[in-house]
C-alpha cells in the first residue's frame, strides 16, 4: 500500500501535466480559429503607446463580403414551367435584344397531329428574327429576315442585331430540312435604343401651363456648336461612374 | 438672372429589408447604418442651413420602401437598440484611444451617435421621415418619389398595369406621409424606355430625370444639350443628368471621395479589432461587420493608412465645395453664351453615398450650399418644378430608352445572372392583373389575398435584387428574396383561383412583409386610371 502511494501521485502530477498541455493546445487552436485579417491594435488595452500608432501596415485590404449566417433552409424552386405558350421580346441596349419563351405541351401536340409524330425529331428549333422597322408587322406579309439555330434545350437568348434605333419582332419555329419553317410561337414587337444623336433636327416645342398645350414652331438657326461640344463629350461619357447604391466602390 | 441654374438631386432609396423574425438580420443594418450616416446628418446640414439663414433649394427623392421603413415602428426600435449598443462601444473606444491619435476621431464617433440618438427620440420622435417633411414645408426641399419597390421599370413595360401599379403604390404612400401629391418622380436607375412618360403623366407626375444620354439621343436632337429639359410627346419633362459634376463627385479615381486625407472606408474596427474585445459588437454568430468606427483617412493607394485627422477632411470638404462650385460657375457661363437661357446643370446622386460612403459627403454638401449663396452670383439653385415654372416652354422629343447603369442601357438590370428572372416576374405580374381584373369588386378574405398578392409582386420587383445579383453581392439573400416573394405570389393567386384561401398563412405574410398595407390590387386592373378629383 505504502508503495502504491507514490506510484499514484506521479501518475496525479502526469495526468495534470498532460491536461494543462491538452489545455493549452486547445486554446492554441482558438487561436488559431481567429479570423485572419491583421488586427493592427491587438496590444493590451491598457498599455498604448502612442508611437506604435502613427505607423500601421495592413497586411491585406480585402473587402469584407457580407456572410450570410442565416441557416440555409432548403427553398421550394421556382416553377421551370407554367405550361402556357409565350414567347417575349425586350430590348437590352441599342445592339442586343433578350428572349424567353415557353412553348406549351398541347402546341407540341398539336404541330405533331399537322406535320406528323415524328415531325419534331425531324425538324429544327429556330428563332426567326425580323426588322419590322417602320411597318405594321401584322399588314404586310414579306419581311427581311434572319434565322438562328437553337438547341432544343433553349429557352432564352441573347439577340446580337447590332442595330440601334431598329424595331424587331421574333418568332420561335420549327424548320424542316428543306428549308420549310413552321411558326410556333411570335413575340411583341420592340425598338432598340438609340446610341447617338437623332438626325432629326427640326424642333417642336411646348409650352406647358394648366392645360397641356402645344405650340409649334421653327427656330430659324440651330446652334451647332452645342450640340458638337455635347457630342464631344458624349464620346466620353463615362456611363459606368454611376453605379447605384452603395456599392459603387465594391464592385 | 444668374447665368445658371444648378439642380442637385438626392435620392433617398434602400430595399426594404425587415425581418422581424431574426433581430440580427445583416441586412437590416443597411438602413441602420444609412439613417445614423447618412439621413441624419443631412437632416443636421438642414437644420445648421436654416438657423444661419442660409436659403437653398434642394431635390430629395424619398423612395417608398425607404418611407416604409421609416415609419415602421419594429425597425425604429430595432434601430435604437442599435444605436445603444453602438454608443455603449464608442464610449469602450474613447477610453481605449485615450493617449493615441485615434483618440479625437473616437471622441468625434461618441458625439456623433449620441447626437444621433438624440435627434431620433427626442427631435423627431422616431420619425425621420418628418425631418424631410419639414424642410420640405419650409420650403427648402422638393420631394418627390420614385416607383413602389424600386422595380426597373423599362423591364416591367410589357405589362403596363404593373408599371401603373408601382407608381400608383408610390404616389399613394407619398400622398400619405407628405400630404400631397409628388411633383415629379425619380425613376429607378434612372431607366427609362418610351411609353413609361404616358403612365407618369395619369399621376400628374410633371418630370423625370434621365441619364445625359437619355435626352442627348432624344427623337430630335435637343437644342440645348441636357441643359434643358425637353418635353415628351406627353408634356411630362425629362432632365438630363450633366455628366461633369457626376464625374467629379462619382468617379471611384478622380472623384472628391477618394481624396487622401479623407476617412477610409474599408478600416473598420469591426474587423480591425481583437476579436475578443469587438465581439459583443459585431454578429452573435462571430461575422465581423462594419461598426461605422473607422480611424484612418485613405493616406494614399497602398495599404499604408494614417490616423484620421478630422480638421484636415474638413479644410478638404471646403476646397472640394469650392473646386466644384468653380466648375460649374465656368461651365454655366460658357454655356449660357451658346444658349438663349440659362442653362440647367442637373447633378443626380445616390444620397447614400454621403455620410455612409464618402463620410465628409454632408459637409461638402454643406460648403457646397453656402459658397454658393454668400460667394458668388454666377450660379443658383433650382429644383425642377421650379425652373419648369421660369420655363414652361421647352422642346419637344421622346427621350431615348436609358439607364444611368453599366454601359448606358438595361444590362445591369437583364444580364446572365438575373435574365432568368423575368420570365418569373412577368408569369407572376400577368397572374396579378389577370385576377385584378376577373374580381373587380373582392371583398373580405379575398381581397385581402390580392392585395397581399400585389405586394408581394412589388417586393419581388425591386431592382435592388437584378443589382445585387449583376455585381455578385449579397447575391444569395437577393435570390432568396426574390424566389420567396415570387413563390407567395403564385401561390396566393392559386389560392384566389381555387378559392381555397389559407387565412393563418396569409395573416403571417400580412405580418411579415407588411410593406404598403394602402395597397389596392384594383391598381392591377387593366382600365384603373387614377382619379385625384
Amino acid at each position: 500500500m505504502t508503495a502504491f502511494l507514490p506510484w499514484f501521485f506521479g501518475f496525479l502530477i502526469i495526468f495534470l501535466f498532460a491536461g494543462a498541455f491538452l489545455l493549452l493546445k486547445k486554446r492554441q487552436a482558438n487561436f488559431t480559429l481567429r479570423p485572419l485579417r491583421p488586427s493592427p491594435q491587438k496590444m493590451p488595452l491598457a498599455k498604448l503607446d502612442s508611437p506604435l500608432f502613427k505607423e500601421e501596415y495592413a497586411g491585406d485590404l480585402t473587402i469584407p463580403s457580407e456572410v450570410m449566417p442565416q441557416p440555409q433552409e432548403p427553398e421550394e424552386e421556382l416553377p421551370g414551367k407554367y405550361n402556357i405558350d409565350r414567347l417575349v421580346l425586350m430590348a437590352r441596349d441599342p445592339h442586343w435584344l433578350y428572349a424567353y419563351w415557353e412553348i406549351s405541351a398541347t402546341t407540341q401536340e398539336e404541330f405533331k397531329t399537322n406535320y406528323g409524330p415524328f415531325a419534331w425529331g425531324q425538324s429544327q428549333p429556330v428563332l426567326r428574327i425580323y426588322d419590322v422597322t417602320g411597318t405594321d408587322f401584322e399588314k404586310q406579309s414579306t419581311f427581311e429576315y434572319t434565322d438562328i439555330l437553337i438547341s432544343d434545350q433553349a429557352d432564352d437568348w441573347y439577340i446580337q442585331v447590332g442595330q440601334p434605333d431598329r424595331s424587331f419582332c421574333i418568332e420561335v419555329g420549327r424548320k424542316f430540312q428543306n428549308g420549310h419553317f413552321i411558326t410556333l410561337l411570335r413575340s411583341n414587337v420592340v425598338s432598340t435604343p438609340r446610341a447617338s444623336l437623332s438626325e432629326q433636327a427640326d424642333e417642336e416645342w411646348m409650352w406647358i401651363e394648366n392645360l397641356y398645350q402645344t405650340i409649334k414652331y421653327q427656330y430659324g438657326i440651330s446652334s451647332p456648336l452645342i450640340v458638337e461640344e455635347i457630342a464631344g463629350r458624349a464620346g466620353i461619357v463615362p456611363l459606368g461612374i454611376s453605379s447605384p447604391g452603395f456599392y459603387v466602390s465594391q464592385t | 438672372m444668374p447665368s445658371g441654374f444648378l439642380a442637385l438631386v438626392l435620392h433617398m432609396h434602400l430595399p426594404y429589408v425587415r425581418h422581424p423574425e431574426n433581430e440580427h438580420f445583416l441586412e437590416e443594418r443597411w438602413f441602420y447604418e444609412a439613417v445614423t450616416e447618412t439621413y441624419l446628418p443631412l437632416l443636421q446640414v438642414f437644420e445648421r442651413l436654416v438657423n444661419d439663414k442660409v436659403p437653398f433649394r434642394l431635390t430629395i427623392s424619398l423612395s417608398p420602401p425607404l418611407i416604409s421603413m421609416f415609419t415602421d415602428p419594429l425597425l425604429q426600435q430595432r434601430y435604437d437598440n442599435y444605436l445603444e449598443k453602438l454608443i455603449e462601444l464608442a464610449d469602450k473606444e474613447v477610453g481605449r484611444t485615450y493617449n493615441s491619435p485615434f483618440h479625437k476621431t473616437a471622441l468625434m464617433y461618441q458625439h456623433r451617435f449620441r447626437q444621433a440618438k438624440y435627434l431620433f427620440n427626442d427631435v423627431y420622435q422616431r420619425q425621420v421621415m418628418l425631418g424631410f417633411k419639414k424642410y420640405r414645408d419650409l420650403g427648402y426641399l422638393e420631394v418627390i418619389t420614385c416607383p413602389a419597390t424600386h422595380g426597373y421599370l423599362p423591364l416591367m413595360m410589357v405589362q403596363p398595369e404593373t408599371v401603373r401599379a408601382q407608381i400608383a403604390t408610390a404616389v399613394d404612400i407619398h400622398r400619405q406621409y407628405l400630404g400631397t401629391l409628388p411633383p415629379g418622380i425619380w425613376l429607378s436607375e434612372c431607366g427609362y424606355a418610351p411609353g413609361i412618360d404616358d403612365l407618369l403623366k395619369e399621376f400628374k407626375l410633371r418630370f423625370f430625370f434621365t441619364d445625359t444620354h437619355g435626352v442627348l439621343f432624344a427623337s430630335r436632337r435637343p437644342r440645348f444639350g441636357v441643359f434643358a429639359p425637353i418635353y415628351c410627346p406627353s408634356g411630362v419633362a425629362a432632365f438630363g443628368r450633366d455628366v461633369e459634376s457626376s464625374k467629379q463627385v462619382w468617379s471611384a479615381r478622380e472623384g472628391y471621395p477618394g481624396d487622401c486625407d479623407y476617412r477610409e472606408f474599408y478600416r473598420d474596427i469591426g474587423f480591425d479589432l481583437d476579436y475578443d474585445y469587438i465581439k459583443p459588437y459585431i454578429h452573435p454568430d462571430g461575422i465581423r461587420i462594419n461598426t461605422g468606427i473607422k480611424y484612418y483617412r485613405i493616406t494614399g493607394t497602398t495599404n499604408h493608412k494614417e490616423p484620421y485627422v478630422f480638421e484636415w477632411a474638413d479644410h478638404k470638404a471646403a476646397m472640394h465645395a469650392g473646386n466644384f462650385m468653380f466648375n460649374r460657375q465656368l461651365q454655366a457661363t460658357h454655356l449660357s453664351k451658346l444658349m438663349e437661357r440659362p442653362p440647367l446643370i442637373v447633378a443626380p446622386y445616390d444620397a447614400e453615398l454621403f455620410g455612409h460612403w464618402w463620410f465628409e459627403g454632408p459637409l461638402w454638401l454643406e460648403y457646397l450650399i453656402r459658397k454658393i449663396h454668400f460667394d458668388q452670383d454666377t450660379l443658383e439653385l433650382i429644383t425642377p418644378s421650379d425652373y419648369l415654372t421660369r420655363f414652361p416652354c421647352n422642346q419637344v422629343a421622346r427621350p431615348c430608352a436609358s439607364s444611368w447603369g453599366n454601359k448606358g442601357y438595361h444590362e445591369t438590370w437583364l444580364n446572365q445572372a438575373n435574365g432568368w428572372m423575368y420570365r418569373h416576374l412577368h408569369f407572376a405580374g400577368a397572374q396579378m392583373v389577370e385576377l385584378a381584373n376577373r374580381h373587380p369588386e373582392a371583398s373580405g378574405l379575398q381581397r385581402r389575398a390580392l392585395n397581399q398578392a400585389g405586394r408581394e409582386l412589388v417586393l419581388a420587383q425591386s431592382s435592388d435584387w437584378a443589382f445585387m445579383m449583376s455585381t455578385g453581392t449579397t447575391v444569395n439573400y437577393a435570390l432568396s428574396r426574390t424566389k420567396s416573394h415570387l413563390r407567395n405570389v403564385l401561390k396566393l393567386t392559386a389560392q384566389i383561383k381555387e378559392n381555397h384561401i389559407d387565412e393563418g398563412w396569409l395573416s403571417s405574410l400580412e405580418g411579415k412583409n407588411n410593406i404598403f398595407p394602402r395597397l389596392d390590387y384594383s391598381w392591377y386592373q387593366s382600365h384603373y386610371r387614377p382619379d385625384f378629383s
